[in-house]
């Protein structure tokens, strides 16, 4: 088995050490991507007539500002262009494990998210988020929530308001990084030759990395649009009752 | 049996009861879910879009527990304990 579980392409830089290198790499190619993407969704508005390309991106941006919006009222509309880049960040990075730089010897390549140290920053993202803007919406009465409805529930209340960015994080990882893992196991399998007399069962396999593929396209999809989801609700929870 | 052959034996037995719960506990919470997301859509099929919103939520959140028990699984068979490369070279009979 040629390639390792988990196994990344150290970079060693000056002051951090050794960093993960195709994570790094691949994230500013799915960057890139997507700025070309949205550069050529953005040239088609030059003209008067509305293209197919708008109607689908613009299916998208309505229908998660119409979820921001709904959850978090009017004063979620300034919330709305990050919600739907990170869903869209998310989602490309979870689908860009389809392209097989790796498999060509590439530097980059394979999902992004399947890799702890781009979930966790996101994660921690929506948590730092939360906060800020509870703080700056209710002042120091923001701590108050922890002590909710009342005191001796602050214990609980912390330890789920840290589980939070950890199950945001640990959800999306494992969810992609499961959905790599079986190819690998798969792989282990036809390579393994199995056989039962001269029948070689092991090619038998080699039909299910097809179904695997379309599994994770939805996996992924259904898991950009969750962290979003739950980045809105915990939004609206840490905001409190609109006044 | 050496003591390296009882270990590949009992991991592989914990991966099997691993992956029958998680298995067995996502089947039982897809299907509350779906069952009710189709009770509530009978119920009321002019609110389907948004109900349809939270049968994805419900089953995104629920099916990342089973896949976390199960890339955990998948982490002690295949690096902690290294099951497989034994396994399969005594299945091939090399």
């Amino acid at each position: 088995m040629q390639e390792k579980l988990g196994e990344h392409i150290l970079w060693h830089v000056p002051v951090l050490g050794a960093v993960h290198g195709d994570t790094i790499a691949t994230t500013w190619l799915v960057m890139i991507v997507a700025l070309a993407i949205f550069g050529w969704v953005g040239a088609s508005y030059r003209s008067a007539y509305q293209t197919k390309r708008q109607v689908v991106v613009e299916g998208v941006v309505n229908y998660i500002a119409d979820l921001a919006t709904g959850t978090l009222g009017k004063r979620g509309e300034p919330f709305v262009p990050f919600f739907i880049a990170l869903f869209v960040f998310i989602f490309l990075l979870n689908q860009f494990g389809v392209l097989p730089f790796k498999a060509f010897g590439l530097p980059f390549g394979g999902s992004p998210t399947a890799d702890l140290n781009t979930t966790v920053p996101l994660a921690l993202l929506v948590f730092f988020l939360t906060w800020i803007v509870g703080f700056r919406q209710n002042g120091i009465k923001q701590i108050g929530h922890l002590f909710k409805p009342f005191w001796p529930l602050a214990p609980i209340n912390i330890l789920e308001e840290l589980a939070r960015p950890a199950t945001l994080a640990a959800r999306l990882f494992f969810n992609i990084f499961v959905g790599e893992l079986l190819f690998i196991i798969i792989a282990s399998i036809i390579l393994a030759h199995v056989t039962l007399g001269p029948v070689n069962l092991s090619y038998a396999v080699a039909v299910m990395p097809f179904f695997i593929q379309f599994f994770n396209f939805f996996v992924g999809t259904v898991q950009a649009f969750v962290f979003t989801l739950l980045g809105i609700v915990y939004l609206s929870l840490s905001m409190g009752e609109e006044h | 049996m050496t003591s390296q052959a009882l270990v590949a034996a009992f991991t592989l037995l914990a991966f099997g009861l691993i992956v029958t719960g998680v298995a067995f506990g996502s089947a039982i919470g897809d299907g509350i879910v779906a069952s009710k997301a189709v009770e509530a859509i009978a119920r009321q099929p002019e609110a389907r879009p948004n109900i349809f919103v939270f049968l994805f939520l419900g089953v995104g959140v629920l099916e990342a527990f089973p896949i976390i028990g199960l890339g955990l699984a998948f982490y002690m068979l295949l690096v902690v304990v290294g099951v497989p490369s034994g396994l399969y070279a005594s299945l091939a009979g090399h």
